[in-house]
């Protein structure tokens, strides 16, 4: 059942009506640990936004070849390849990169959107689309990532990509792990809310 | 029986793929990828020596790293140095082998270049010449003794050490009279915005100008950061607000046997920190007096 969306559709639905962080409710594992500065969430949110789309494409290139009965193990095995790639790459030619994120790089692997993407999507559509869709969930798992870090630094240390702007610490409670909790529940309330507001404005119109 | 193989050919063929991939990669950013971490080491070793971009390193800085492995033969168990020495003008390694009570067992050439000596596996390759089977040896650890002209600058020690969650990494810079002139947090996984802060100016800082009797009496205080060292410490990061150099002197005065102030919310990795240097430069100093003592009785000369 291949999908009937436009390409700027599949992006949009990606970064809004599906984003992975705060409407799908995936990946919460990075999303609360890794995201507590802008930097952390931005370089994470690009390493798996290039994942995302390699495997995305590599699955639907190869999807009439692999046996249904294996398909998670060669998501994996997909998923293992890019990560390791990525990370060999990022390793060599950007050793100021890695230093910063080389940690959370291998952590890709087990990221549930990646595999779950490649499921619903990837593994019944043409390339072209699974590029698409992989780009959109991409982006979206990098904004998410990104307004979580801005939260977070902002409030917890009072800078911005390690640049002090408020001068004093607001709440250190921000920096720790729980509170990715919070900053995540209080986007998906923002999320809904604004979605609440779209269909009444849709309906009014309509 | 049909599916079962069809399952089995697909995975391996799939993993056969995979590892192809990866290995290829692999090979191709190998070299590159050592070399940056070789380049990233010497810059935090130039670093830690006060040299950078702006403020290049003179040509006639050496660095001479000095290996320290542990011996075992049957039961007993020696200490093995690998050290540079001048030999008709060209520096060569050569292995001194020391038993526990600090005497001098053996003494060998090593068939190895300074340039070679920096691969793990080219240093074993060496060892292997000279120690035979049964004897077996495993690297332990190294410092780096750095000189100007012929005049000893520093000791480079490399140091590892348990912290709050995980090992700390560290790189210390001693004077020759084992006083502290920096330290580099290389590695460390501490919380971010309390056990982290050990990456701060203001908190690593604190450890510069400590003299070695200082050192082993050091302790970690729970007590705020005074106003004025803090901006002593970080002066780095305000550069409009540059000390005048009496004012430096003063503050350096003032805090020179003071003790380590604590990072708020990080008492354990603060006092992990105060320790883990203090052990490492307690046992470098050990070692260091050892192998100038043997090397003075045997007549090595030390490329340093």
């Amino acid at each position: 059942m291949a999908t009937t969306k436009t390409n700027s559709q599949l992006v949009i639905n990606g970064l809004l009506n599906e984003n992975p962080i705060f409407r799908l409710a995936l990946s919460m594992c990075p999303a609360v640990g890794i995201s507590t500065t802008v930097r952390n969430g931005l370089m994470l949110g690009i390493a798996v936004l290039f994942v995302q789309v390699c495997s995305s494409c590599t699955i639907a290139a190869i999807k009439n070849y692999i046996h249904p009965r294996i398909r998670i193990p060669t998501y994996t095995l997909t998923i293992a390849t890019w990560v390791t790639v990525i990370d060999l790459l990022l390793s060599a030619y950007f050793p100021v990169a890695y230093k910063a994120m080389g940690i959370f790089i291998k952590l890709i692997v087990a990221f549930a959107i990646i595999t779950m993407r490649l499921e619903v999507f990837a593994c019944k559509n043409p390339v072209g689309k699974s590029f698409w869709d992989g780009l959109g969930m991409g982006l979206g798992f990098l904004f998410g990532m990104v307004t979580l870090g801005f939260i977070r630094e902002l409030l917890g240390m009072g800078t911005l990509l390690g640049h002090d702007v408020l001068g004093f610490k607001p709440l250190l409670f921000f920096a720790l792990p729980l509170a990715g909790f919070f900053c995540v529940g209080f986007m998906m309330a923002v999320f809904n809310y604004v979605e609440i507001v779209f269909n009444r404005m849709k309906k009014k119109r309509g | 029986m049909k599916e079962i193989l069809r399952i089995t050919i697909g995975l391996t063929i799939s993993c056969l793929i995979a590892a192809f991939v990866m290995g290829s990669v692999f090979t191709v950013t190998n070299k590159a990828k050592r070399h940056n971490e070789h380049m990233d080491l010497q810059n935090t070793m130039l670093g830690l020596l006060g040299y950078s971009k702006s403020h290049p390193a003179p040509p006639d800085l050496k660095l001479h790293p000095v290996y320290r492995y542990i011996i075992e033969d049957g039961e007993a168990r020696y200490l093995g140095y690998m050290v540079p020495v001048r030999k008709n003008g060209k520096e060569v390694y050569e292995l001194l082998v020391v038993d526990l009570e600090g005497k001098l067992r053996e003494r060998s050439g090593l068939n190895i270049s300074p340039e070679q000596a920096i691969e793990l596996s080219e240093r074993e390759t060496a060892l292997q010449e000279v120690l035979k089977p049964p004897k077996r040896f495993h690297y332990a650890d190294s410092f780096i003794v750095a000189t100007l002209g012929k005049q000893r600058l520093a000791y480079l020690l490399p140091g590892e050490f348990p912290g709050f969650k995980t090992f700390i990494r560290v790189m210390l810079a001693l004077s020759p009279s084992f006083e502290i002139t920096g330290l580099e947090i290389l590695e460390q996984e501490e919380d971010p915005g309390l056990g982290g802060e050990i990456v701060q100016d203001y908190f690593k800082n604190q450890f510069v100008g400590k003299s070695f009797k200082k050192l082993k009496a050091l302790k970690v205080v729970k007590k705020p950061l005074p106003e004025e060292y803090r901006r002593y410490l970080e002066r780095e990061k305000y550069k409009d607000e540059t000390f005048t150099k009496d004012q430096i002197e003063q503050i350096q005065q003032k805090y020179r046997d003071a003790d380590i102030y604590a990072l708020t919310g990080a008492t354990i990795s603060s006092k992990a920190v105060t320790n883990g240097v203090k052990n490492v430069v307690k046992k470098f100093a050990y070692r260091e007096k050892m192998l100038e003592r043997i090397m003075t009785q045997e007549r090595v000369l030390a490329a340093f």
